[in-house]
This record gives structure tokens, C-alpha cells and sequence, in this order.
């Protein structure tokens, strides 16, 4: 059962979220069955990087044509390594950059893409998230070709990579084989540009070790000062859910979600947060997650560690206060 | 004998042919002057096309209106006292000269009827001359008090009606002048032919100016709608709303042109007041000039030239503005016509998506019907199903809003109290009330049908409610898709009830607030009170009942995001806090909460805030 | 320009969700039924790109008899005309299988544009549009947010991963999915309404347009998902519980 697992890379560096689904593709198949798929122009250093993890092989799939990322491109190319490699699964973290394709390269093999699982059962049985989080759906792939998987984000976490039995003797390097695709330019139909920011990046919400975020709760932009004092009090970053930065109270790089960043500090206060999918997944991660809430039932709940039931306009100055005791 | 004391009016019998000539070559040009100007305006009303739903019977009612507002002047004196009767005695002079004029014109041919040296035609006369020295005074009255004391709701300084008011002054001082000289001399004559050409310079100049109400306005009166701010059903598929010219109606035409221009609408509009864009006049004046410009049959939009839409949808629907009319103008369906035209042909931008809101959801903040049921479920709502007496329609803020779930939950103690069998539905949408006044007449048929049938369904015979807006909505504007159950506002369920409660110990200084859809468009102004003086003793407030200031939620404004500039609701709280009470009573729960972000704004030394029904729990026991 | 929208319609957000007796799908009796939220904006958006160039939009969409009110919808919003892929069993096929029938019906169309939503409210696979795509050989583009017609196609406005965006040109024909929150959403109006009642609306079987075939996923059951760690709800006043919640960060997490 060989396991073809697709990395994907953010400034030359491999994404945390192929790490996850390296972790996931490890339920698949024991790691000499894992090879992993590096993906552009110029692709030694990533290579490398990848090497490093316990795994079967690595293959570099090179060709100047993949230098920026192309629906068009990178199907093309996966379609004909696939059909070299003939894995019983392909395994994807699920990013923008693979809902963009993967599906369309599923679908060139016959296949549908088992998209966003969040845990995978023996079976394989494979669960994700329907109806906004409120049910869990099991899958099971029925077709004779391979099985399309991409993985959330935070479902799997990354240090089971380094831990486990399945360890070969040698793990740390992986061969390096390069596979070189077919493509012509005129098979590229879109032109992608430079990516662009929205407005000036000055927080850098990855690398905080705490964060306090506001969600619709604080029904108005003049009582985010309210919060604002409690992120001070605990040295927090501040930042929010997509709403609250749709509005334009705070600015789009403070926002916490699958449309934004995600983080995964030692603490995560959700302020007012009802904890829709779209935010659980940018923060599922954290070490200790805890909620401010009035409705009891909001799904903020389910993966909080600690909670409060409460009205936030009494609970959140409460805090400020019982934080600043607890310095001195 | 009192006839010989009495001076006797000197009027000229005898007049030349030069004379009858001149007299009519003049009328005749002062006809042809009048009808000049009046026969396009006439056209423009009859143009217009007629009203759906009009019945002229049952023809008590207008009849009744139009003794008691047009011959009893009572709405222009109640409203404004002073110059109310100033005005009205300048009215009952115009119908007392009636005869006179007609006698004036008919000597000149020989035909008068009224003789000054006969019984009858002395005592007319004489009487006449009281009604003339009164007018006189009135009119001088009403003169100083527009062009010395200018009030700022007469608006800019009008030349026309300094002149017409010289032309009354002039037409009663040559009348009781001829008193004080002798019958055949020179004297007379000249006075005579003073008093015709003053008589034939104001006859064209009516339809000219603002004065075409003399004319009008009676039948203003007269043909108004059934009730109070009532809005007219939309006919076939074409029919939008006022969109254009050819969506006037008659009625609407006929009330444009009526228009006195004497700020009484303007001066009570809570948008108005707070700096806004919208005046009712204005608007009605607008209609006014699109017609004169355009006429009834034009494409061109109603709102563009002479109205914008942005005051068209500052309007809370308090009805202040149609209360006051002495004229009989109906500002809020024009202004809900207005709207309509534009939402129902997607002209206006739904910049909150208030509409998608309901349109997806079960009530007017999006939330979960979940949050309803969670709440019935926490406080043992009985369910209603069918063998209840009465269903207890929470609402929108009854079912979501804190501060409506007080009152609720502060209604039912009173309710179990009284063992009242009542219950509420498992399910409630929207009664569509703030969908209704912005004039979304597709989502509003949605939410009234769906509405309609489930209480049809749930076999509700009764509804008590605690929001006047819900009442106002099911009673009146569900008609239109369906025979809607009998409803009542709670404060009338209390005030039958209010002798069964239980005496409350610390009585407090209580200001009760009239909301709009209870007050002006129910008419139900005591009940409240009488629930209210249970808890304590009772002031009013500056303007209350009839003229009492819209709290500035209504019209859907509260669910359109945050209001420009000032803010009605603080202007009202103020007014409010201002009478010294501790207590402001409401029986609104859109007034309670516009009232507390008010007071909250305001911080310590605010007045409590309580609902009728919380100052009647207030002596249940524990 | 003539623009394809596709649109599903799925379960009203607020609406509670049981699970069927069978344990395979939602008990689907007394539901209210509403439009994809995201589709919504891709209706939106095609509607703005006919205002500003001119053109047709037609509406496809798939589903069962009750799927017409959301089309009729769709018409009164200014969509010009309908079809209607009648089919009961939309639930039991997968991306693929959905996808096919989609492309099918839009296929003879021969559309400059086909917009969709980036993804369904109730199984959120997100894959639609980019099946469709594929099958019908089309160049495609997702979480679009904003279309510009050029003299060379298109050019788009891509939302990426953490407040970044790209823009993208490509030719005509293609497919976008549309992300939510692009534009301002317009609300059905009575004028909307009384015009849609002579808009054509067209329905087809799924077997006419022969897009059959065995699912290559099948989805096996589903359930209310099990909470996965305890979380302890610090109770009392606001005070009492700030207090409590402190002391556990100290002790017990170990995070402050």
C-alpha cells in the first residue's frame, strides 16, 4: 500500500501543515511506503528538508514551468507521476493551494477527492466535519483507483513524525529521486501575479506565545478598548475572528481562521467567539485554549479547555483585573 | 328696537351700465385668472389614478371628520391654541361672508337678495360685521406673528401671504367701514368697488399660492383614508409602489396640492428635530412641484428632483406628522409609498442586509431560533396548543432581546397571577412589521401568509402582545393576506386586570412615554396609565399622548445600523429625565431599549426604566 | 458575456439537524430550505459583471422538486433563465458524480463564464467547480472574490492563506468558485419576483443527460460529533470565575 504524499511549500520552506499530513499518511502505510512529492522549479533545499523525516523516498518534481504555483501545472505534473508511482493514496494537507487542483486531478483519474479529513479510523474509514461542525461524516473510498486524501489542518499533530515504531534504522535520510514532467506552455492557461497584501503587515500573530481574540460578541468597534486592556495585562497579542476584521475594527492580518492565520500559542482566550469552523480550524492548535461565552451551547466550548459562561462586558474586565493581582 | 340702534351697511342699489360692465368685464377676467391656474391643477388631480380600495361609505365617519376638524377648526386649535384661533375665526368668516359676497356680485345686476334696510338683510349684515371685526383682528394676528415673531417652521418669509393677508384685511375693513357712512353717497360706492376689486384681485390668486386649501381642503378632509396612517394595497403587476408620476393617486395628488405649508408636521417629526434631511413638508411640497413640473403621467422618478430618497428613509413611521395635519395630508403611506417604489424595484441598497436577514431566518437579528427556544424552555413558557385562552406572541425582542425578555418574563408572573390561560408557540417568525414600513411588500406577503397560516394551524383564536408593533401589524396589515386572530396590546390586558393586583408598597414618580404604535396609531392612551398608577404617581411629560416624541426605532431605523447625528432616542430620554420622575414607563419594548442606550450614555442619575408590566409585578409576591 | 451560475440548495442555517433513522444523511422532514450562501455571492457577482458588460446569466442547479424554489429565487434576483437537473438522489453521489451532472447540462450551453461558490453550507467538500472545470475542460480560478473583464479574458482577485491575495488572468471560457463576502448581496424584490414568472425554466432528468456511475466515495454514516476533551466551565459571578480561571492558568496549565 504505497502512500504518495504531496508537500507543499511557503517561501522555501516546507509548510507546518505538510508535517501534519505526513502524520496522517503515517496511519496509511508504514513510513518506507511514504513517498513524498516536493513540487517547483528549484527544489534541492526542500529536498533536503524532507529527507530529514521518516520516510520511504522523496521525489523531486521539477520542470521551469512549475516555478510559480498553476492549477494547470501542478496536475499535469502529479497526474504523470502518479501514473508512474501508481499509489493506492495520495495524500495532500489541505491548503487553498490543493482545494485549487486536487479535485481536478482526482477527477482526471476517475476519482473524488475525500477532501479536509480530520481523522482517519482502520478501514481506512475516513471522517471529516459536515454541516459546519455540527456532524461528523464517515467515508470510505469505493473506486479502483487511488484514494485522494487531504488532511486539516491541526487534525494530526506533527511530533508524531519524529515518535513511533515504525521508524526505519536509518530514518533522517530518505533517497532523492527527480522526476521531470512533460508540459508545454500553452497547456498553462492562467497567469498568476506577485501576492499581494491587503494593507501593511505589523503583527506577526505565528510567533505569539499568547493570544487574546474578539469575536462578534463585542457587538460594537468602541468596546474592543475593553479587550485590549485584558491582551495587555497577560502580554498578549491581540487579534480576531473574520467578522470583527470584515467590519475593518481590526486589521486583516490580526485575523484567526481558515481564511487567516493560524496559530497555535500556549494560550488562546476566544472573547465572544461562538466558534464557527472557519475560526476553530485557525486555532485548534493551541496548548490551552479557554472561552469567554454567554451561550453555553456555542461550539467554542467543544474544544476549549477552560471555560466561562458569561457576559463578556462583566467577565473580560473581571479578568483584566484578577490577572494584574495575580502579577503583583 | 335693536335693529335701529345697530348701524345699518351702506351699499349701493342702483348701478350704472358702465358700471355692470366694468363689475363684469373684471369677474370675468378674475374667473378666467382662477380657472387658469386652478383648471391644470384640477387636471392633475382627476389624471391621477384612482385609489384602490376607496369607499366612499360608510359616509358617518367623513362626515363626522369633516364638522369637527374643517367646520369646528378642532385639530387647528387643539394643536396650536393661539394660532389656531386666529385662524379660525378668519375661517368661520370666509363662511359666514358666503352669502354676502354672493349678495355683493348679485346688486350689481339688480338681484340682490339681501336688503340692508330689511329685517333679515340687517341682522345678516350685522352679524357678518362680527365675524368681519373678528377676521380683521385674527388676520392681524396671524401677520405679526409670520413676519415679527417668525416661527421657524413657516419657513422663509412668503411675500404671497403678506399680500393675501392684506387682501382679507382689506376685504373686511371695506365691509365694516360702509357701516359708518351714509347709504347713498360717494362714499359707499367707493367702498363697494374697494371691497369688489380686493374681492376679484383674491379670487385668482388662490390657486397661486398655498390659499388653493380654501378650496381643497374640505375635500381633503372629507376623502381621507379609512384610518390612521393607512397603507394602500399594491394593484396588479405593474404597481410598485410610488415610483413615478403615473403612481400617484388621486388622494395623494389631491393632498399635495392642499398643503397649507404651516409646519405643524415638521415641527413634531423626530428626524426633523435631530437635524436629518427629512421634512414632512417638504415632502409633501415636493409632490407638489414634481406634479407641477411633470404632471400625473410622466416616467420621471419621484425620487430625484424634488424628494431624496435618503429622507424618505429617515422616517421612523411615528405618525406625528399625518396626526397634526389640519389639512388632512397622509404623510406616512406617501412616505411608505415612496419607499416601496424604491425597494420593491431594488432601487434602494440594503446596506445592512436586513432584508437576506429575514429573508433566511425566522426574526429580524438573525439569531438562532435555538436562542427562543432555550429561553421558553429556561422560564416554563407553557406551549400554546389550541386550548389556551390566549396566545402570548413574544416577538422578535420579546424572544431574543434581553431586555424584551425581562418584560416577558415579568408579564407572565402577572399572568399566572391573575390564573390567566395563556401559552406560546412553539415557532414564531417575524409579524414583518419593520419590512412592512420600509415597503418590501414581496418579503412582507411572505412573512404575513406564513404567519397566518401557522396561527391557523395552532388554532389561535386570541393574541396578547407585548410589542405595538406586532398588535398594529397583525390587527391591520396582515388583513391584506388573511383574516388575522383577535390581538390586543398587553397594557389593555392589565388595565381590565389592574384592580385584581396586589397593591405595591414603595410607589414611585412614574413618567409614562405614549409609544407611537400604541398612542397615535391605536388610540389607546389610558390603559397604560391606569396600569402604570398602580406603581405610582403619574407626570407627563412636555409632549405626551397625542404629541407624544417617537423614541426613533420604528419605520425598521432600529435594525438599519446606527443613526446619523443626533439621536432621537436621547433627545426623547432627556425630555424624559427632565420631568424629575424616577421612573419612565413603557409599554414598548423597542422604547425600552432605545431609551436605555440612552440613559446608559447618560450614566448615574438616569430614571429607572420599566415596562408596564414590570410595574405591575411589582407587588406580586415573591 | 453569457455566464452560467451554479447554485445548490441546502439546508437553512438556522434549521435544526437530525440524523435519519437509516444513519446515512439528515432527516430531511419539516426543513426549511434556503440558498448556498457562497453561491449567493456568485449570483451576485455574475449579476454584476451582466449590469456592467451585458449578457445572460442562467442558473443550473441540481436536486429534487424542492430545489425550484431556490431557482425561482435565483430569477427574481435577475438571473434571466433556469435549469433544473431533476434528481432524488443527489446525496448518495460524490463530488465527482454531483460535478458530471453539472457539467452535462452546462456543457451544450457553450457559457463564457461559469461561476459557483467556493463551497456547499452542508457537506463543504468545496470540489464542485473545479470538477467542473476539469470536465469541461475549462481553465479555472478559486476563492475569487472579484471579476474584471479584460480584452484577453478575465482577471480575478484570489484571496490566499493569511491576508494575503493574488491576481490572476486567464481566458474565456473558464470556471471561478466564488468566495463569500465579495460583494454586498441584493435581496429579492417584488419587481424581481413578478418578472420571474416569465423566465424560462427549464428542467431535465439526471438519466437524460446519462451522467451515471458508481461513486468512487461513498459516505457511510454520520453522526453528532463526540466531544473530545473535558472542558471545565468555571462557574459563579464574573469575578468568582476570573479569580478561578487565573488560578488554573497558574497551577493547572501552567501558561502565565
Amino acid at each position: 500500500m504505497s502512500v504518495l504524499l504531496v508537500l507543499e511549500e511557503s517561501g522555501g520552506k516546507i509548510k507546518r501543515a505538510s508535517w501534519e499530513a505526513l502524520a496522517a499518511a503515517q496511519r496509511l502505510g508504514p513510513a518506507e511506503s511514504i513517498t513524498a512529492v516536493v513540487i517547483g522549479a528549484q527544489t534541492a533545499a526542500l529536498a533536503a528538508e524532507a529527507a530529514a523525516k521518516p520516510l520511504g523516498k522523496v521525489v523531486r518534481l521539477e520542470h521551469p514551468l512549475l516555478a510559480q504555483y498553476t492549477a494547470d501545472g501542478f496536475s499535469l505534473a502529479l497526474e504523470q507521476l502518479i501514473g508512474t508511482e501508481k499509489p493506492a493514496y495520495v495524500v495532500f494537507p489541505h491548503t487553498y493551494q490543493i482545494r485549487d487542483y486536487a479535485p481536478a486531478l482526482a477527477c482526471r483519474m476517475g476519482q473524488a477527492l475525500i477532501g479536509d479529513v480530520v481523522g482517519i479510523d482502520d478501514g481506512p474509514v475516513f471522517t471529516r466535519q459536515l454541516m459546519q461542525g455540527r456532524l461528523i461524516g464517515s467515508y470510505r473510498h469505493a473506486g479502483s483507483g487511488p484514494c485522494f486524501v487531504s488532511v486539516q489542518a491541526g487534525a494530526f499533530r506533527p511530533d508524531a513524525n519524529v515518535a513511533g515504531p515504525d521508524l526505519p534504522a536509518d530514518a533522517g535520510s530518505a533517497p532523492i529521486t527527480t522526476f521531470t514532467p512533460a508540459i508545454e506552455p500553452a497547456q498553462i492557461r492562467s497567469k498568476p501575479g506577485e501576492p499581494f497584501r491587503g494593507s501593511e503587515q505589523t503583527v506577526d500573530l505565528g510567533s505569539a506565545q499568547r493570544i487574546v481574540s474578539v469575536g462578534r460578541g463585542i457587538k460594537e468597534a468602541q468596546n474592543l478598548p475593553l479587550v485590549r486592556e485584558l491582551a495587555t495585562a497577560l502580554g498578549a497579542e491581540l487579534a480576531a475572528s473574520r467578522p470583527i476584521c470584515d467590519n475593518g475594527w481590526l486589521p486583516m492580518e490580526r485575523q484567526v481562521g481558515s481564511s487567516g492565520q493560524t496559530v497555535a500559542p500556549r494560550l488562546y482566550l476566544a472573547v465572544g467567539i461562538s466558534g464557527a469552523i472557519q475560526h476553530l480550524v485557525g486555532m485548534k492548535g493551541s496548548q490551552c485554549i479557554v472561552a469567554i461565552n454567554k451561550d453555553p451551547d456555542a461550539p467554542i466550548f467543544e474544544v476549549a479547555d477552560y471555560g466561562i459562561v458569561g457576559d463578556l462586558f462583566e467577565v473580560v474586565p473581571a479578568l483584566t483585573e484578577a490577572v494584574k493581582a495575580a502579577k503583583q | 328696537m335693536i335693529n335701529v340702534l345697530l348701524p345699518t351697511l351702506a351699499e349701493p342699489q342702483q348701478f350704472s351700465m358702465e358700471e355692470q360692465l366694468l363689475f363684469g368685464t373684471l369677474a370675468a377676467v378674475s374667473l378666467f385668472g382662477f380657472w387658469r391656474r386652478f383648471g391644470p391643477i384640477l387636471g392633475n388631480i382627476l389624471q391621477s389614478k384612482k385609489d384602490p380600495k376607496f369607499h366612499l361609505f360608510p359616509i358617518g365617519r367623513r362626515v363626522r371628520d369633516f364638522v369637527w376638524e374643517v367646520m369646528c377648526q378642532a385639530k387647528v386649535i387643539r394643536e396650536r391654541p393661539l394660532a389656531g384661533v386666529a385662524h379660525a375665526l378668519v375661517f368661520w368668516a370666509f363662511c359666514a361672508f358666503a352669502l354676502v359676497t354672493l349678495n355683493h356680485c348679485a346688486t350689481t345686476f339688480g338681484l340682490g337678495f339681501l336688503d340692508p334696510a330689511g329685517r333679515v338683510g340687517r341682522f345678516y349684515f350685522d352679524f357678518a360685521a362680527l365675524f368681519a371685526a373678528a377676521c380683521a383682528m385674527g388676520i392681524s394676528g396671524l401677520f405679526v406673528r409670520r413676519f415679527v415673531a417668525r416661527p421657524k417652521w413657516l419657513g422663509e418669509l412668503s411675500w404671497e401671504s403678506g399680500l393675501i393677508a392684506l387682501l382679507i384685511f382689506a376685504l373686511m375693513v371695506t365691509y365694516l367701514a360702509a357701516f359708518f357712512v351714509p347709504g347713498a353717497g360717494t362714499a359707499a360706492r367707493a367702498l363697494w368697488w374697494a371691497h369688489t376689486v380686493t374681492l376679484l384681485l383674491f379670487l385668482p390668486l388662490i390657486p397661486h399660492t398655498k390659499h388653493l386649501h380654501l378650496v381643497l381642503s374640505p375635500f381633503t378632509v372629507f376623502l381621507s383614508r379609512e384610518g390612521f396612517a393607512q397603507i394602500p394595497p399594491l394593484v396588479g403587476d405593474e404597481d410598485f409602489g410610488l415610483v413615478a408620476g403615473t403612481d400617484l393617486t388621486r388622494l395623494v395628488s389631491l393632498q399635495a396640492y392642499s398643503c397649507v405649508e404651516c409646519g405643524r408636521c415638521m415641527e413634531h417629526c423626530p428626524a426633523n428635530n435631530t437635524g436629518k434631511l427629512l421634512n414632512p413638508k417638504e415632502i409633501v411640497l415636493g409632490l407638489r412641484g414634481y406634479l407641477n413640473e411633470y404632471g400625473p403621467n410622466s416616467e420621471e422618478p419621484l425620487l430625484g428632483k424634488y424628494n431624496a430618497q435618503e429622507a424618505a428613509f429617515e422616517c421612523t413611521t411615528c405618525g406625528a406628522c399625518e396626526f397634526q395635519c389640519p389639512v388632512g395630508i397622509e404623510h406616512v403611506p406617501i412616505i411608505v409609498g415612496l419607499r416601496r417604489g424604491a425597494v420593491n424595484t431594488g432601487a434602494w441598497e440594503d446596506d445592512h442586509g436586513f432584508f437576506l436577514v429575514l429573508e433566511k431566518g425566522s426574526n429580524a437579528f438573525g439569531l438562532s431560533a435555538a436562542e427562543r427556544d432555550k429561553f421558553v424552555e429556561k422560564n416554563a413558557l407553557p406551549i400554546f396548543d389550541g386550548t389556551q385562552e390566549y396566545c402570548l406572541w413574544l416577538g422578535c425582542m420579546g424572544a431574543y432581546d434581553p431586555r424584551g425578555r425581562e418584560i416577558v418574563v415579568a408579564l407572565v408572573r402577572v399572568m399566572r397571577y391573575l390564573g390567566a390561560s395563556f401559552g406560546v408557540l412553539r415557532k414564531e417568525r417575524c409579524t414583518g412589521d419593520p419590512v412592512r414600513r420600509l415597503g418590501n411588500d414581496l418579503l412582507f406577503q411572505q412573512l404575513a401568509e406564513a404567519n397566518l397560516e401557522a396561527l391557523k394551524q395552532n388554532r389561535v383564536k386570541k393574541i396578547v402582545s407585548i410589542c405595538p408593533h406586532c398588535v398594529r401589524t397583525i390587527q391591520e396589515d396582515w388583513k391584506a393576506y388573511g383574516t388575522p386572530p383577535e390581538v390586543e396590546h398587553h397594557s389593555e390586558f392589565l388595565a381590565r386586570f389592574a384592580r385584581q393586583l396586589p397593591p405595591i408598597q414603595n410607589q414611585e414618580k412614574i413618567v409614562f412615554h405614549d409609544p407611537c404604535y400604541l398612542g397615535r396609531y391605536r388610540g389607546v392612551y389610558e390603559e397604560p396609565r391606569r396600569v402604570a398608577a398602580l406603581a405610582g404617581e403619574l407626570v407627563e411629560a412636555p409632549r405626551s399622548h397625542e404629541r407624544s416624541f417617537c423614541c426613533g426605532a420604528g419605520g425598521g431605523l432600529v435594525f438599519l445600523g446606527e443613526e446619523k447625528g443626533e439621536r432621537v432616542s436621547h433627545v426623547r430620554a432627556e425630555e424624559l429625565a427632565a420631568t424629575g420622575a424616577s421612573v419612565v414607563g413603557t409599554a414598548c419594548p423597542f422604547c425600552n431599549t432605545m431609551f436605555r442606550d440612552a440613559f446608559s450614555a447618560k450614566g448615574d442619575g438616569a430614571p429607572e426604566l420599566m415596562d408596564i408590566a414590570q410595574l405591575a409585578a411589582r407587588g406580586l409576591p415573591e | 458575456m453569457k455566464i452560467v451560475v451554479a447554485i445548490k440548495q441546502v439546508l437553512e442555517r438556522d434549521a435544526p439537524v437530525r440524523i435519519a433513522p437509516s444513519g446515512k444523511w439528515i432527516d430531511e422532514s419539516d426543513v426549511q430550505w434556503a440558498m448556498n450562501e457562497p453561491d449567493a455571492y456568485a449570483l451576485e457577482e455574475a449579476l454584476l459583471l451582466k449590469e456592467q458588460a451585458g449578457g445572460e446569466v442562467i442558473v443550473v442547479s441540481a436536486g429534487p422538486e424542492r430545489v425550484g424554489s431556490t431557482i425561482r429565487e435565483a430569477l427574481a434576483k435577475g438571473a434571466d433563465r433556469a435549469i433544473h437537473i431533476l434528481c432524488d438522489d443527489l446525496n448518495g453521489r460524490d463530488a465527482l458524480g454531483a460535478a458530471s451532472l453539472l457539467a452535462a447540462a452546462i456543457k451544450p450551453e457553450n457559457p463564457d463564464l461559469v461561476l459557483t461558490g467556493l463551497q456547499s453550507e452542508d457537506v463543504g467538500l468545496g470540489q464542485t467547480g473545479v470538477i467542473v472545470a476539469e470536465l469541461l475542460g475549462l481553465p479555472h480560478a478559486t476563492m475569487i472574490l472579484h471579476v474584471e473583464k479584460t480584452d484577453s479574458g478575465l482577471k480575478v482577485k484570489r484571496e490566499l492563506e493569511e491576508g494575503w491575495f493574488q491576481s490572476i488572468e486567464l481566458p474565456t471560457p473558464a470556471v471561478l468558485t466564488v468566495q463569500s463576502g465579495g460583494n454586498k448581496l441584493r435581496y429579492a424584490t417584488l419587481m424581481g419576483i413578478k418578472r420571474a414568472k416569465t423566465k424560462e425554466l427549464r428542467t431535465v432528468s439526471a438519466a437524460e443527460l446519462g451522467a451515471e456511475g458508481a461513486p468512487s466515495v461513498v459516505l457511510e454514516q454520520i453522526a453528532a460529533p463526540k466531544k473530545q476533551k473535558s472542558t471545565q466551565i468555571l462557574s459563579g459571578s464574573a469575578k468568582e470565575a476570573a479569580a478561578a480561571l487565573v488560578e488554573k492558568l497558574k497551577t493547572e496549565a501552567r501558561v502565565l
